[in-house]
């Protein structure tokens, strides 16, 4: 707990009318834990319901972890996670592969924990009931739309790696082998939230083509944990280094 | 019960440690001429839909927050000092499975048993869509208050307020809420009609109409604006704060800010206004205390921080 007392000169800070004026003022942050209380018994008793049916639908184990998957900038192993599930999904459900994928970072809204990785968990991370959408841009738009998450060092993105120089994309190597030509077209598979210009994105409703797959992100989440999990085999963190800043 | 036990062992020790810090001000103020009063000004902002604590996972946050735990804390505050004022800065929604299964009203109902005196709207409060604010802010018994965004020919017209005056013992304090550009942030089909009004122009005319018509005595902005933006030219509370006249306090929200303590700003007058935000999740609870004197203020000191 941070405790501050503070003594100010507060003279005009407070006109006259009704005859009070602040003479003093302090602050103080009060962590919420179980040090600082007890949970009080009417409000846990009221969450009790809500959270018991919280439980029945968010407790199934989908998969499990060797350690906590977390965000990072600008690479992180739940980016890699997540952009390389999303791609799967995405080519899947579109009928033909994307070529790469695409996520907001603001947009990853927790990390996943050790252990056991529930329905829940995927909540957590991905809370949104955003769709994943397919676009198609030409090579110059790829190219803005690399800068443009760049620039903030929020480049989160799957099937293809990326170097960086000062915010801007300096050279782009796809995972399936193609080059970026500014003129050929590529597909992107990405959250709509960002296609409809999310995140100041707007030069994405220029788009060659937009497609819905009718398919939430979280859902493909979902539907691709419950598939690693029938492999028996444990999701590791690890980042393969996609994004080099130079 | 071993674990309760020591629980209240421990609770019991921050009580005294809060005991402490309550005898402080009376002190100070002993020599001082006039009536004083008190009000204690208790704050959340984004903490989105986390009503229980963070799970015991190891993350940094693991086991705080908890809105159980927060209302003990606010139920004792409010035993200690009777003018008590607990406000939201936004964001109350999106962030943990409860609203993707209750939609917000767990959290709306657990503010109401909490006692909020009034809450902001936040961008993620849009997430439901506009018919759900409704739905869900419908039962809230606290009035959500925003200045700067006219619902006018949406279904939320008239179900906001831009501000609200409370008074505790004859302190008359003026209580405002701006909210943030949804341009590129909210999916417009979340908040459809709505207009977006100038937060600067907004702030200070609404600012003015409480110090002025409304005769406050302290004038509270509740801001989902953000606290700063360093490269980017958006309306934060530092902007607001430099840019507006008559505002005392800006409880700010959105950039999930964990000031340690409020950070001073000069308003347009040249005045230290306070701006305080606490982090996310309701890790924290903003506890400020503010002491009163009738009359007009003739004290000249200087500022003196004592931090432990």
């Amino acid at each position: 707990m941070k405790k501050y007392l503070l003594l100010v000169a507060l003279t005009g800070l407070s006109a006259c009318h009704s005859g009070y004026h602040l003479a003093n003022r302090t602050a103080n942050r009060i962590g919420v834990d179980s040090l600082t209380a007890t949970a009080d018994t009417s409000v846990a008793n009221f969450l009790q319901p809500y959270r018991q049916g919280l439980d029945r639908t968010m407790n199934e184990v989908l998969t499990h972890t060797t350690g906590r998957i977390e965000k990072g900038q600008p690479n992180g192993p739940l980016n890699d996670l997540l952009t390389d599930a999303l791609l799967q999904q995405a080519s899947q459900r579109y009928g033909k592969p994307v070529d790469f994928s695409h996520l907001n970072f603001g947009g990853i809204r927790n990390n996943l924990p050790e252990g056991n990785i529930t329905t829940g968990s995927i909540f957590e991370v991905m809370p949104f009931d955003n769709q994943l959408v397919v676009l198609t841009l030409t090579g110059e738009m790829v190219q803005q739309l690399l800068n443009h998450f760049a620039a903030g060092n929020k480049l989160v993105v799957g099937g293809l790696r990326t170097k960086i120089h000062d915010g801007k994309v300096q050279s782009v190597t796809f995972t399936n082998g193609r080059t970026l030509q500014p003129n050929e077209t590529y597909t992107v598979a990405m959250s709509d939230y960002i296609a409809d210009g999310g995140d100041n994105a707007n030069f994405l409703k220029n788009a060659i083509r937009r497609e819905n797959i009718n398919y939430l992100i979280r859902d493909a989440l979902i539907d691709y944990f419950r598939q690693q999990g029938k492999s028996g085999q444990p999701i590791t963190p690890v980042t393969d280094g996609r994004i080099s800043i130079e | 019960m071993a674990a309760l036990a020591s629980n209240r062992r421990q609770f019991l020790k921050f009580l005294g440690t809060a005991a402490v810090i309550g005898s402080v001000a009376p002190n100070v103020w002993a020599g001082a001429a006039g009536k004083n009063a008190s009000l204690t000004i208790l704050h959340t902002n984004d903490v989105h839909s986390r009503l229980d604590p963070f799970p015991m996972d190891g993350s940094r946050n693991a086991g705080k927050g908890g809105v159980a735990r927060r209302a003990t804390l606010v139920q004792k505050i409010r035993q200690e000092n009777p003018n008590v004022l607990l406000f939201d800065a936004g964001d109350i929604f999106q962030g943990t499975p409860y609203f993707n299964l209750y939609k917000g009203e767990p959290e709306i109902l657990a503010m109401n048993r909490l006692g909020y005196d009034a809450g902001t709207i936040g961008n993620h409060d849009f997430d439901g869509g506009i018919d759900n604010m409704v739905t869900q802010f419908g039962k809230a018994k606290f009035p959500l208050l925003i200045a700067n965004y006219d619902f006018k020919n949406t279904v939320l017209d008239g179900r906001t307020k831009p501000w609200q005056v409370f008074e505790k013992d004859g302190i008359r304090v003026g209580v405002f809420g701006l909210g943030i550009q949804p341009e590129g942030l909210i999916p417009k089909d979340a908040y459809r009609e709505m207009k977006y009004l100038d937060p600067v122009e907004i702030g200070n005319d609404t600012a003015a109409k409480l110090r002025s018509a409304e005769a406050c005595d302290y004038v509270i902005c509740l801001s989902h604006l953000g606290y700063k933006y360093d490269n980017e030219p958006k309306v934060s509370d530092v902007v607001l704060a430099g840019k507006t006249r008559n505002i005392d306090l800006i409880i700010g929200g959105h950039t999930h800010t964990f000031l340690d303590a409020p950070v001073v700003a000069n308003n347009l007058d040249g005045q230290p206004i306070w701006i305080n935000q606490v982090g996310f999740a309701g890790i924290n609870l903003g506890r400020i205390d503010l002491m009163f004197e009738r009359g007009k203020a003739t004290l000249t000191g200087q500022s003196v921080e004592v931090k432990s």
